[in-house]
């Protein structure tokens, strides 16, 4: 396959047969399986979640495909515009934001609220996977070369948990830290800064909220506030390990149907397709992710351009840090931060930035010879 | 190209060192998937059915309390309460504050259900309010729909129609706490007995609760029934009381502090146990203010101990009926033998003074009982000794339990050498044995105990126990006591005596109803010491004296006087002389009980056997 052909030509919508098909299928299998989830959490009703889940399925893929269709060079120049926009938007949101559950996340647009933390993700990578492919190789690894990658990573993130956030200015900060590892940055300042990450724990202990602390107190201990925070992880454990090896089937679970979990159509809902599709079917569903990722490593090893090597692996790692960090939450392996389950849980934000995402993959892997500036 | 080249395998190596790390996590989490939906699948499983099964227990209606022909002393009625689940209601604030105007509640009303929210967790119904007015609770049902997380309720709450009289002996419930469930440990119900009868037939009164099996969704809601079994109803007790006597005796006691009581001599009922001042039964089972229950724990009277059973008093003269048959069946004095009372009487170089200066004479034994000489006992205990009163002391029940089938009761003090070299180690001296021959000193009795006592000098010397639940069976005494007739005779008859001659001690408290006298024995107990300057320029009367430090007024007696049923033991604190006070109410008793078809016409359990009918 040639790289004209896989172009197309200027002007024209390419081909769907042009696009990686495994990816699209997976993405589209993951989606499909949340509308499912979801049919089953309203006990057997597309309204009110799964419908909705469905028809934002339908503009993320739509959108996918307008995304997929860009040159690279549009998305390498609009690396950099695209961070600073929503940088502003993080900004309007600690100002103007709509304060939903107790945090600043939510910026209404009028037609749609936006969740800027969310769409930071992404910018962040791109802008990442710009910056290595113009930085000079020697400089990757200099105190000089680091300071803008910090930068980068560390005001929105610092932003993010000031809202206050901790789930999401973690992800943000581990997916900017994954490109970083990945565009080659010498291993010592990895193990200097695990080093210092440990040394700060009872640092930022201090800052944390008494909600925050709580929910790590009782990550440790479940059974130190059964009815309150603990009951989340309590509760999601009985509906995963009641579910056995072939699950309660389809609105069969009764965790789920009666309602013992909360957030059981956001976060959690991991918990209720462990427990209506058993062992078995959790496993396919760790299976399908895990091939996304291996499939993006893999396009990602195969790229010519740094930009492109980063920004698909840079996504891929974005991605897995979601899902394992949700599942580890759900299955009583790690606190309660606030992480959705890509393409699955409930929550337009987390559904359209993910496909976007995609669409930015889906672009760059189509145009692996592309001219980029140096 | 070179650069790009290691540039190239750079990433590669960092790929895969990324890839790897998030395999092992894959496999981690993979791993966990296994343990909680494999190796642990069945204990998650039971939880998930734990969790889905709510099993509630339906309250059994408490079995109601009646006294012996069926009147009701406890009673279950309607209460109206109002249940509010926390995580339903959208805003508290402005649901209390509709609340608070709808049944006009004080800001104090609303603390104390802010405060009953926080103690459950959000999920968990509570009960905010309850005894409602109907007014106040259709008012509510009218608005319900404004009010999300309210929700009406039809519970039950005990109510006690005679709820002064009868307090001691029926006593009070509450609400269930923690330290109940530990003490009957499948208590269910919203009460649980607190004092009295309530308390001590707890079991038999609260019947077996049912169990209702319901599955019900996160907030408790219950989504459809499973299974239920329905309880069974607390069982009815009887008690021995006699209700009209009962609200007679407690109308009588008005005023005073103390307690009075009549037991059936054969098989040892309590036909009346009134002990005043009293309480209220209803206010206590609502519960109280704290400044109220205060006043009742400190007020002088005590109004809420039952001092028929729990007060501590010396017998005085009421005491003298057994030193005279300890002297007589140790044929230590002959009955008629006379001893003169002077008034004073001097041994070991003290004076013990008679109640009266003026002196009663040459007096026989049945003279002393009657005119209750204290003189003749100071003698009659000097050739008796501590030994032998001791004894008789105790074969007629005294320093120990009646047994009585409520809790509380006292055993009361015998006092003898050994008492007295435990308790001040030191040695007996024949000065107490005089004080103890008319009831005073150390002897500490209960009024139960008296009237048991008296009960056994009536009956022949059967010691009964009493009992205040009704006799269903022929009873049998705790001890006979093995006394000859004919010293038993000579008590009876200086007790005829001492009401029924006019130089009785009270014989003002005489009484005639169908042929039928009372025999009986005052005593009057001296509370504080009397000086020497005192007696010689004439003792103070009692009623120039402050309360706690008058006499304590005695009297126990038995009707009728030829074929003895009844006794009756009364004791008033501080009410002054036996004759003047205890002996009146005494006698207004016994007319009411002797009128009363209800009691008398029933027949003697003891004499009857009950033959039970075979199926």
């Amino acid at each position: 396959m040639s790289y004209q052909a896989r172009s197309g030509r200027m002007g024209q919508l390419v081909s769907i047969g042009l696009l990686n098909m495994p990816l699209i299928i997976i993405t589209l299998l993951l989606g499909l399986i949340g509308v499912m989830v979801l049919y089953s959490v309203a006990g057997g009703d597309f309204s009110p979640w799964a419908w909705r889940h469905a028809s934002r399925l339908a503009v993320g893929l739509v959108l996918m495909y307008a995304i997929a269709n860009l040159d690279l060079r549009t998305i390498f120049n609009f690396a950099y515009p695209i961070y600073g926009a929503i940088f502003l938007l993080l900004v309007a949101v600690q100002i103007f934001g709509d304060s939903g559950m107790g945090a600043q996340r939510w910026l209404d647009l009028g037609f749609v609220t936006v969740q800027p933390s969310e769409f930071m993700r992404f910018a962040l990578i791109m802008a990442l996977a710009r910056y290595y492919h113009t930085l000079h190789r020697d400089d990757v690894s200099q105190p000089i070369g680091l300071l803008a990658p910090i930068a980068l990573i560390g005001i929105p993130a610092l932003m993010v948990f000031a809202q206050p956030d901790l789930g999401t200015a973690l992800m943000l900060a581990a997916s900017g830290v994954g490109v970083v590892f990945l565009a080659g940055v010498s291993m010592r300042y990895f193990i200097a800064g695990i080093a210092l990450a440990i040394a700060a724990v009872p640092v930022v202990w201090n800052y944390l909220f008494e909600y925050q602390k709580e929910r790590v107190l009782v990550f440790l201990d479940p059974e130190r506030d059964p009815l309150g925070a603990g009951y989340h992880i309590i509760q999601s454990k009985i509906g995963i390990g009641s579910g056995g090896l072939f699950g309660k089937g389809i609105a069969q679970g009764t965790q789920s149907q009666l309602k013992f979990l909360p957030e059981r159509h956001t976060d959690f809902v991991f918990a209720i397709y462990a427990e209506e599709l058993g062992f078995i079917g959790s496993l396919m569903l760790i299976f399908l992710f895990v091939v996304m990722i291996f499939l993006m490593f893999t396009i990602a090893a195969q790229m010519r351009h740094r930009f492109s090597q980063l920004t698909i692996a840079g996504f891929a790692f974005a991605l897995s840090i979601y899902v394992i960090v949700n599942l580890a939450m759900v299955m009583g392996l790690a606190p309660v931060v606030g992480v959705p389950l890509p393409f699955i849980s409930y929550g337009g934000t987390s559904l359209l930035t993910f496909m976007v995402g995609l669409g930015v993959v889906l672009s760059v892997e189509r145009q692996p010879m592309a001219d980029l500036p140096k | 190209m070179s650069i790009y080249d290691t540039e190239g395998q750079d990433f590669s190596r960092r790929l895969l060192i990324l890839g790897g790390l998030q395999g092992g996590l894959f496999l981690v989490l993979a791993g966990r998937l296994q343990f909680l939906q494999v190796a642990r699948s069945d204990v998650y499983a039971n939880l998930a059915e734990a969790n889905r099964v709510n099993i509630s227990q339906i309250s059994a209606v408490r079995g109601r309390i009646t006294d012996r022909s069926g009147k009701l002393l406890a009673d279950n009625d309607r209460n109206l309460q109002i249940r509010l689940v926390p995580e339903r209601v959208a805003n508290m604030d402005a649901t209390l504050n509709d609340l608070a105007r709808l049944l006009n509640l004080s800001q104090a009303e609303i603390y104390e259900i802010r405060r009953k929210i926080r103690r459950v967790p959000s999920f968990k119904p509570v009960v905010v309010l309850e005894d409602l007015s109907w007014d106040a609770f259709s008012a509510l049902n009218l608005n319900l729909p404004y009010l999300s997380g309210i929700e009406p309720l039809v519970g039950q709450k005990r109510v006690y129609p005679h709820a002064q009289s009868v307090a001691h002996l029926v006593g009070f419930v509450g609400t269930k706490t923690r330290e109940d469930l530990q003490r009957v440990n499948d208590i269910v119900g919203d009460y649980v007995g607190r004092s009295g009868v309530e308390r001590d037939f707890e079991r038999d009164l609260r019947g077996t609760p049912g169990v209702r099996h319901v599955e019900v969704n996160a907030i408790g809601r219950t989504v459809r029934e499973l299974q239920s079994e329905p309880g069974e109803k607390g069982r009815d007790l009887a008690l021995s009381i006699d209700l009209d006597l009962q609200n007679f005796a407690a109308e009588r006691m008005k005023g005073h502090s103390g307690s009075a009581m009549v037991m059936d001599i054969h098989n040892g009922e309590m036909v009346s146990m009134v002990s005043a001042p009293s309480f209220d039964l209803n206010k206590l089972s609502r519960g109280i203010q704290v400044e109220e229950w205060e006043q009742l724990i400190d007020h002088e009277r005590k109004p809420l101990v039952n001092k028929a059973m729990r007060g501590l008093y010396a017998p005085g003269s009421t005491f003298k009926m057994l030193v005279a048959l300890a002297a007589l069946e140790d044929k230590l004095i002959d009955p008629e033998e006379k001893i003169t009372c002077s008034g004073v009487y001097n041994f070991a170089r003290e004076e013990f003074n008679c109640w009266t200066s003026k002196g009663h004479g040459p007096v026989n034994m049945i003279d002393a009982l009657e005119r209750s000489c204290d003189i003749y006992f100071y003698d009659l205990a000097l050739r008796v000794g501590i030994d032998r009163i001791e004894a008789m002391a105790r074969r007629f029940g005294f320093g120990k339990l009646t047994g009585i089938d409520l809790d509380g009761e006292k055993g009361g003090t015998v006092p003898g050498r050994d008492w007295k070299r435990a308790n001040y180690d030191s040695g007996w001296r024949s000065g107490e044995t005089i004080i103890t021959a008319i009831g005073q000193g150390y002897l500490l009795a209960t009024p139960l105990q008296l009237a048991v006592m008296t009960a056994a000098l009536a009956n022949g010397g059967k010691l009964l126990q009493p009992r205040i639940t009704k006799a269903n069976d022929t009873v049998e005494p705790v001890a006979e006591l093995g006394l000859k007739p004919e010293n038993m005779a000579v008590v009876q008859r200086g007790m005829y005596r001492s009401v029924n001659r006019p130089d009785g001690t009270a014989y003002a408290s005489s009484l005639l109803i169908d042929g039928a006298r009372m025999s009986g024995k005052t005593g009057t107990v001296q509370v504080r010491r009397i000086s020497k300057d005192e007696r010689l320029n004439g003792v103070i009367p009692n009623s120039k004296l402050d309360w706690h430090l008058r006499d304590h007024s005695l009297f126990v007696g038995y009707v009728p006087h030829n074929n003895p049923r009844f006794a009756i033991s009364v004791v008033i604190e501080h009410g002054g002389g036996g004759a003047q006070v205890a002996a009146p109410i005494a006698r207004d008793i016994m007319v009411q009980l002797l009128k009363n078809k209800n009691i008398t016409a029933a027949p003697k359990l003891v004499a009857a056997k009950k033959v039970r009918a075979k199926s």
